[in-house]
């Protein structure tokens, strides 16, 4: 409670003695003089019995020792008239303050259990903190580190990784149908794209190529790549000796291509399969 | 002082502020009182201080309510007569003799900030 809600209700509390004397108009003036007096009345009381009871060896006032407060400031008549004062018949009493409303005490987050007192601690020490602020910190999870579980683990992924990429091709790319009818396609299949002639990849090295050519492999020209597309698709399968470092791109041109057919089927919507837009100029 | 002729003991007050509520609330005096080191549990004595602390501004007041009746009294009507149920005003003019009477000496401030 700060000061000025002391004040507050001293003005209150003065405010009805004065109405109860017989006042029902006070000058603001004179209403402060009295609440600074009955302010500061309370305090010299307070520390005066305070004196009087530290004088005496006592820690806790008695009443006597207000007693002498009160003789010593001169308000003290007689104890008769004080219960006089106290037994009158008029008398008003205020509401006691509401205690303001406390913000509520955020209960941290217990880690672990706390540990008892040792017996050679008195009980009125304050607890141990969480075991984990002075001892350790355990992690909830020990990573797995057995090789039977972190390669379950593995294999698992990639199948995961598999099916999902097959779930995209069916989506995105050519299908075929395991049945006849072509309708309702429940178990579609990624078509395959046969090579010509099918023997082909096996005679190709492809564990010695050597990047003789970073150029192309790294930047080649957008409008070169569509005319292979376009044209020179057969010749391109088989001129793959002489650019067997650009196979993968090219492979995935020739996807590309087919599924540009494929679409003028059956168009998709799917904004990986546009063509490719190029800056104006081209 | 006239303390001994009495034969009510501060005791006798303290023990019938048992179950009294003064005008002040408890929790006032005890904040104020604190303030100024004092600290009880005892209820009552912070009571006591209540009452003794309310019994001055109410005697005060009492005699400034005497001051206002006989300057009241004193001052000429227009109509001559008084009326019944006059309100009244504490004014500094009244509280100062009054406080004089105590010993308490109020100027009014040279400057209000």
């Amino acid at each position: 409670m700060d000061k000025s809600m002391e004040r507050k209700f001293l003005k209150t509390t003065v405010a009805g003695i004065l109405l109860e004397i017989g006042f029902q108009v006070v000058e603001p003036a004179a209403l402060e003089t009295l609440v600074e007096m009955l302010f500061s009345v309370l305090s010299q009381m307070g520390n005066s019995s305070r004196r009087y009871a530290e004088v005496a060896g006592r820690l806790e006032p008695l009443g006597a020792d207000v007693m002498m407060g009160l003789i010593d400031m001169g308000l003290f008549k007689s104890a008769s008239s004080l219960l006089a004062y106290a037994k009158r018949s008029n008398r008003g009493v205020l509401p006691s303050p509401e205690p303001s409303v406390q913000p509520r005490q955020t209960c941290n987050l217990q880690a672990g259990t706390r540990l008892p007192h040792p017996p050679y601690m008195p009980s009125h020490m304050p607890s141990f903190p969480d075991p984990h602020a002075y001892i350790r910190t355990p992690t909830h999870k020990q990573p797995v580190t057995e090789y039977e579980a972190i390669r379950e683990k593995s294999a698992i992924q990639k199948h995961e990784l598999e099916k999902s990429l097959i779930k995209f091709l069916i989506k995105t790319g050519p299908t075929e149908s395991l049945f006849l009818n072509q309708e309702n396609d429940c178990f579609p299949l990624i078509a395959n794209k046969p090579q010509q002639p099918a023997y082909i990849s096996a005679l190709i090295p492809m564990d010695q190529v050597f990047d003789d050519d970073p150029d192309d492999s790294e930047m080649p020209p957008p409008s070169k790549k569509i005319k292979l597309k376009k044209d020179d698709l057969n010749k391109e399968e088989f001129d793959e000796n002489e650019e067997q470092e650009n196979e993968n791109e090219e492979e995935e041109e020739i996807v590309n291509c087919e599924e540009t057919e494929i679409k003028q089927e059956e168009p998709i919507d799917n904004p990986f399969l546009r063509p490719v837009k190029y800056p104006a100029g081209h | 002082m006239p303390v001994a002729e009495d034969t009510l003991s501060i005791s006798d007050v303290i023990y019938q502020l048992q179950d009294y509520s003064p005008t002040i609330p408890d929790s006032i005096t005890t904040a104020v009182c604190s303030e100024a080191g004092f600290e009880t549990n005892d209820p009552r004595i912070i009571r006591l201080i209540s009452i003794a602390s309310q019994k001055f501004i109410a005697d005060i007041a009492n005699d400034a309510l005497q001051h206002c009746r006989m300057r009241v009294a004193t001052m000429p009507t227009k109509s001559g007569k008084v009326p019944k149920d006059r309100k009244y005003t504490l004014t500094m003019e009244d509280l100062t003799p009054a406080l004089n009477d105590y010993g308490i000496v109020v100027r009014k401030p040279p400057y209000f900030v």
